[in-house]
């Protein structure tokens, strides 16, 4: 199907050949990644996380009255999985029919909020096994097939988001990095895997997304809306064995501006776990609010410090041990992660230094990322990094990871 | 009509520029010219018209040979004449930057606001950048050669006046106040009389060490102003050197200050990106 969109897209394309023809840019990259484990993992038979060709075609076509058809699909060669396939990344017409309103159709990579690896408000799918296996940071946004509407009547800008086709993040379920069943409370063995039920594809279940900001002077300042189901299989169906994502509406708000000669921003959110609002069901994630403090500044010249501090409290924290099975891991009513990353910029920034590091004092888990990346020449570039995970108990996000520390290889040339 | 037009501006310029000659020397003479000098010359380089367009091709020289080309297409407005700017500038070269998009809302007075948009992930990030001294797309031109300094922000003295190439030319030397704001201890600068057009500048690290020379390879009119639409600034102590050549100038496009937003950012209207 999806190799069907793109010929046809290509024929299409070429057959437009009207001396007025209107402008068609063609680019994109030939990349391989290479990366391996640094530690034996009982449950991973493989020593290789990553092991890829990739070759990106990105056409982007201007029509009439500033439309734009854009299309970006990746060809991958897949060592690790041992097979070949074609990812379409993004494809949408986007039109303009007023002046103060954009419409973009079609699969669309989306974000919003003020967060750097940490999402309240952005409830748009993520790849988080790309990034915990260090495929290059794009990789960690996935397309929704949406509709967005961006209106801008003036005083304020206005964001509307329909999602008709439910994606899910992918999170890691045992192919490359290790999960933790919560089935059998403990890490799945090599083979076992577990299903994950869908949202149907109901005009009911649209996923909608709202975004209301504008600017006071150097500062901005958002009004988000969501409802939707959460992007990660946080509901159990004990008598299916299977996963699924549970209803989930947000309301949130964040700010952000200039503070000590830095970047402040404070986002905040309010989950709404639709299935499980009096939180009695341990099957389900409670409702709960949701705390992002980031502050950024460049410390000296090409030296930019970030830090952030996450905070989710769970609600209905009492009902939820109540009626937790006795044995099964005991999550904390607070949960805390701290961020932290620097970026160094060198030889007349071709060289690129960087340290991400989570850590969870209440999980008592986290994980850093050194990487280092260098511009060979205007196309050619190369990165080198590493990932290693810590963590006392496996059922937390990071503890789950810690055998499948690995270290990474990517080089690319750009055409 | 055109003829008429040459003819008019020819007899404009020709009545204005003893004024101007006699004018600067006036200046020269008296106390606080020379940051009058620097203010005019300021004007000229970095505000001259309501707004302005410019294709920008910079090729980045190393002594070894090395060479980078980064080419954008830089838009800015003037919020006040001598005061907030707003730019906007869409990379066209390298292709790992291709179609990036850079807002700056520029205040002299205090720290600039700045946004990155990064279309291979559709996000708009905030950038904390408080360093005017940071290099301009990894160029030997700090984001403060690129969109201007302010006079107030350095003790100004005029050195001497000297002839050089036919040309007029005002010497001042400029000790910034605050010595953390700016990576040199003092620079020297060549200013026309005439027309105030910055021919060259010359920087000395805190050591007093020469450091930076910044040239204006060509300057022609373009719509009645002066601009320099090839520069060049070099390290002389790294050897590596930037120059910038300014293609397609366009004044008075008439923009409004709503396209210097967020949607300019994402999805860059016609008058930011040709």
């Amino acid at each position: 199907m999806k190799c069907f969109a793109a010929v046809a897209l290509l024929g299409g394309l070429s057959l437009c050949t009207c001396p007025q023809a209107l402008a068609l840019s063609v680019h994109g990259f030939l990349e391989g990644a290479a990366g391996a484990r640094l530690t034996d993992s009982p449950t991973q038979p493989k020593d290789a996380t990553l092991g890829e060709g990739r070759l990106q075609v990105e056409l982007s076509q201007e029509g009439p009255a500033d439309s734009r058809l854009f299309f970006k699909a990746d060809l991958v060669g897949d060592g690790v999985e041992e097979r070949g396939d074609a990812d379409l990344r993004e494809f949408y017409l986007d039109v303009s029919p007023a002046q103060v309103l954009d419409i973009r159709a079609g699969r669309q990579i989306l974000t919003w909020g003020t967060g750097d690896l940490v999402f309240i408000n952005d409830l748009f799918p993520k790849d988080f096994v790309s990034f915990f296996i260090g495929r290059s940071l794009e990789y960690l946004k996935v397309g929704s097939d949406a509709v967005k509407l961006s209106l801008y009547p003036g005083p304020f800008s206005l964001d509307l988001v329909a999602v008709p086709h439910f994606t899910p993040s992918e999170i890691p379920k045992g192919e490359r990095l290790s999960f933790f069943n919560p089935f059998t409370n403990r890490i799945a063995v090599p083979g076992e895997s577990l299903s994950m039920r869908k949202p149907a594809a109901t005009p009911e279940n649209t996923e909608l997304a709202l975004r209301l900001y504008r600017t006071f002077g150097s500062y901005e300042g958002a009004l988000y809306g969501f409802r939707g189901f959460f992007k990660e299989p946080v509901g159990m169906d004990p008598a299916g064995g299977t996963l699924f994502y549970p209803g989930l509406s947000v309301y949130g708000t964040s700010v952000q501006g200039p503070l000590l000669g830095g970047v402040a921003g404070f986002e905040f959110g309010y989950y709404d776990s639709r299935e499980d609002r009096p939180g009695r069901n341990p099957l389900i994630e409670n409702p709960s609010l949701r705390y992002l403090v980031g502050y950024e500044r460049e410390l000296r010249t090409d030296f930019t410090v970030r830090a952030q501090y996450y905070l989710e409290q769970m609600l209905e924290y009492g009902a939820y041990k109540a009626s937790l099975p006795p044995g099964a891991p005991e999550k904390k009513e607070v949960r805390h992660l701290l961020f932290l990353r620097l970026t160094r910029l060198l030889r007349y920034q071709t060289v690129e230094l960087s340290f991400v590091g989570f850590y969870g004092p209440s999980d008592e888990d986290g994980m850093v990322n050194p990487q280092a990346s260098c511009k060979i020449t205007d196309r050619m570039s190369v990165a080198l990094g590493a990932n290693v995970f810590f963590g006392n108990e496996e059922s937390t996000q990071f503890g789950q990871l810690e055998k499948d520390d690995n270290l990474y290889l990517r080089l690319r040339t750009n055409y | 009509m055109a003829k008429t037009r040459v003819v008019w501006l020819s007899a404009v310029i020709a009545l204005f520029l003893p004024i101007g000659g006699l004018f600067s020397r006036a200046l020269a003479g008296t106390p606080g010219g020379a940051e009058e000098i620097m203010r005019r010359s300021a004007l000229v380089q970095f505000y001259s018209g309501n707004d302005m367009r410019a294709k920008v091709t910079m090729r980045l020289l190393s002594k070894e040979g090395g060479e980078r080309v980064r080419e954008l297409i830089m838009t800015r407005r003037n919020v006040k004449a001598g005061g907030d700017q707003k730019y906007f500038i869409l990379f066209r070269q390298p292709a790992d930057v291709r179609d990036m998009t850079f807002l700056v809302w520029k205040y002299p007075q205090r720290d600039s606001d700045r946004w990155l948009y990064i279309p291979a992930i559709k996000l708009v990030k905030r950038i904390a950048a408080n360093d005017k001294r940071s290099s301009f797309v990894g160029s030997d031109f700090s984001y403060e050669d690129v969109s201007g300094r302010a006079a107030e922000e350095d003790n100004h003295t005029l050195l001497r006046e000297e002839k050089y190439e036919g040309k007029e030319l005002f010497v001042v030397k400029s000790i910034p106040k605050d010595e953390k704001s700016a990576d040199f201890g003092y620079k020297v600068s060549w200013i026309d009389k005439g027309n105030f057009v910055l021919w060259k500048e010359e920087y000395y690290d805190k050591r007093g060490a020469l450091f930076k020379v910044f040239t204006a390879d060509e300057v022609k009119p373009i719509q009645g102003f002066p601009t320099t639409v090839k520069r060049t600034m070099k390290n002389v102590q790294t050897g590596h050197w930037s120059e910038a050549a300014y293609g397609e100038v366009k004044y008075n496009l008439g923009l409004a200050d709503g396209v210097f937003s967020e949607r300019s950012l994402r999805n860059p209207p016609k008058e930011l990106a040709r």
